[in-house]
């Protein structure tokens, strides 16, 4: 033992600890402030990408394999409610566009070019997931070739699932709703409720336990009821307006009985991620 | 000699392999694996090194040097956050080395060192990421939702995993002739 911590030792250990944290310091306040990694990191980051294709691509086939194989056995079920969602669809869908056109020329006459709605997407694939309990992050194949910029917002599914962390040359980090990161989750949203009023917030946080989002700090009187949907606000000018959250699952008081808590039940599962779209406000 | 070895080529592919289904997997299998409250944290790289240790014989692999470099590319590609498993790898290393010289190395040693490699890997990566505010949870839960079903999986991988490699190793651990 004498010989473990002689002098030379616990001076190497002491400067490899100080070395260590001041690079785990130093990357997160780094991450925290600036839009892209340094350039050699990028360049590690895109090496090593390049590389998880090849593996990730065996792994990731023979789930879509499996996934199939399961879906097969209640496809025929499946199939009769989707045809009569389909032929409701066509419908929404001409609408939709006549609406569009018209809100297009209504912009045009107000001269107004770009609102908070108009966003344009990046579809991309979901490569791998950090393999850690701390961390709820995944790493995308889309980057900044693709015109991915940090904070965009990030949707799979129906839903919102987590925001752009970092961001290399030719793969994203995303951070999920879930991290524990108090940055990951704050997203501007609002709640419009039947009689057209509507409660403007952030999401405050996540409950693990249930699986929820939270919206904290709530002093509107609002009435707001359960399954009532949530979507972002646009307020703040990086994420566009109406992206789909989730909907009320829970309003309760908070702590101290002064405001109000609103639980939101995530669209989206949050562990079963395959594609993710990022969401890019046009400006 | 390990450059006089098949295992020069072997060893890295070996090792790259885990890294990247380390992640792969963790994507792919997040439902089970980080079903609330518990989560299990695949360690293939650790996996991968523990065993060359125990498999080298007399090829003497370049661990610790491994051990910096995938540590180095783990912080970038995963974590983003650059310090921690370019020490921690080798730490666990030496570790096993430290330990693993005074057994006879049989499948019940190495899964025992194993073990301890796992525990102490699994509590420096808390104890660092509390110290710089990433992780958020009480030493108890860390215990009980991290620590146990971490444990777990990887001894399954280190049983399901144990004899395949060491045929590998049986394999291509022969000297060419000169």
């Amino acid at each position: 033992m004498r010989k473990f911590f002689s002098n030379q030792r616990l001076v190497m250990i002491v400067v490899i600890l100080v070395l260590c944290f001041g690079l785990m310091g130093g990357s997160v306040a780094l991450r925290n402030r600036r839009s892209t990694p340094p350039l050699i990191q990028q360049f590690g980051n895109d090496i090593v990408g390049f590389t998880s294709t090849v593996v990730a691509y065996p792994v990731n086939a023979f789930q879509s394999g499996v996934n199939s194989l399961s879906e097969l056995t209640n496809a025929y079920q499946e199939n009769r409610l989707l045809k009569k969602q389909v032929t409701e669809l066509a419908q929404v869908k001409v609408r939709n566009q006549t609406l569009t056109e018209e809100n297009k020329q209504l912009k045009k006459e107000l001269k107004l070019n770009h609102s908070l709605t108009d966003y344009t997407t990046v579809t991309a694939s979901v490569m791998t997931r950090t393999p850690s309990s701390w961390q709820n992050q995944l790493i995308i194949n889309k980057g900044e070739t693709s015109g991915v910029t940090k904070n965009m917002p990030v949707l799979s599914g129906s839903g919102l699932v987590g925001r752009i962390s970092e961001v290399n040359k030719t793969n994203s980090k995303v951070e999920l709703l879930s991290d524990s990161n108090e940055a990951s989750n704050r997203f501007a949203i609002q709640i419009s409720n039947k009689s057209g009023k509507t409660v403007n917030g952030i999401i405050t946080g996540y409950q693990k336990s249930t699986g929820l989002l939270l919206m904290g700090h709530v002093t509107s009187k609002v009435k707001v009821t359960k399954g009532t949907k949530v979507i972002t606000s646009g307020m703040g000018g990086v994420t566009p307006k109406g992206l789909y959250v989730g909907k009320v699952a829970k309003v309760s008081e908070d702590d101290y009985g002064l405001a109000k808590k609103i639980y939101i039940k995530p669209a989206t599962n949050f562990n079963n991620i395959n594609i993710v779209t990022v969401a890019e406000l046009d400006s | 000699m390990y450059r006089l070895s098949k295992l020069k080529y072997v060893f890295p592919i070996g090792l790259l392999i885990a890294f990247f289904l380390d992640g792969a997997l963790s994507n792919v299998f997040s439902g089970a694996f980080f079903s609330y409250p518990y989560s299990m944290v695949s360690h293939l790289v650790l996996l991968w090194l523990v065993l060359g240790y125990f498999f080298e014989n007399e090829v003497q692999i370049p661990l610790t040097g491994f051990a910096v470099v995938t540590g180095i590319a783990f912080d970038l590609y995963y974590s983003g956050i650059l310090g921690l498993f370019m020490v921690l790898f080798p730490l666990i290393i030496g570790l096993t080395r430290a330990i693993g010289k005074y057994f006879s190395p049989t499948f019940l040693t190495a899964i025992m060192i194993y073990f301890i490699d796992l525990a102490v890997f699994e509590f420096a990566n808390y104890l660092a990421y509390m110290i710089i505010g990433i992780a958020h949870a009480s030493f108890s839960s860390f215990l009980l939702y991290t620590l146990a079903p971490t444990l777990a999986l990887n001894l399954v991988y280190f049983v399901v995993l144990y004899f395949p490699i060491s045929l590998l190793y049986a394999h291509y651990n022969v000297e060419p002739r000169s």
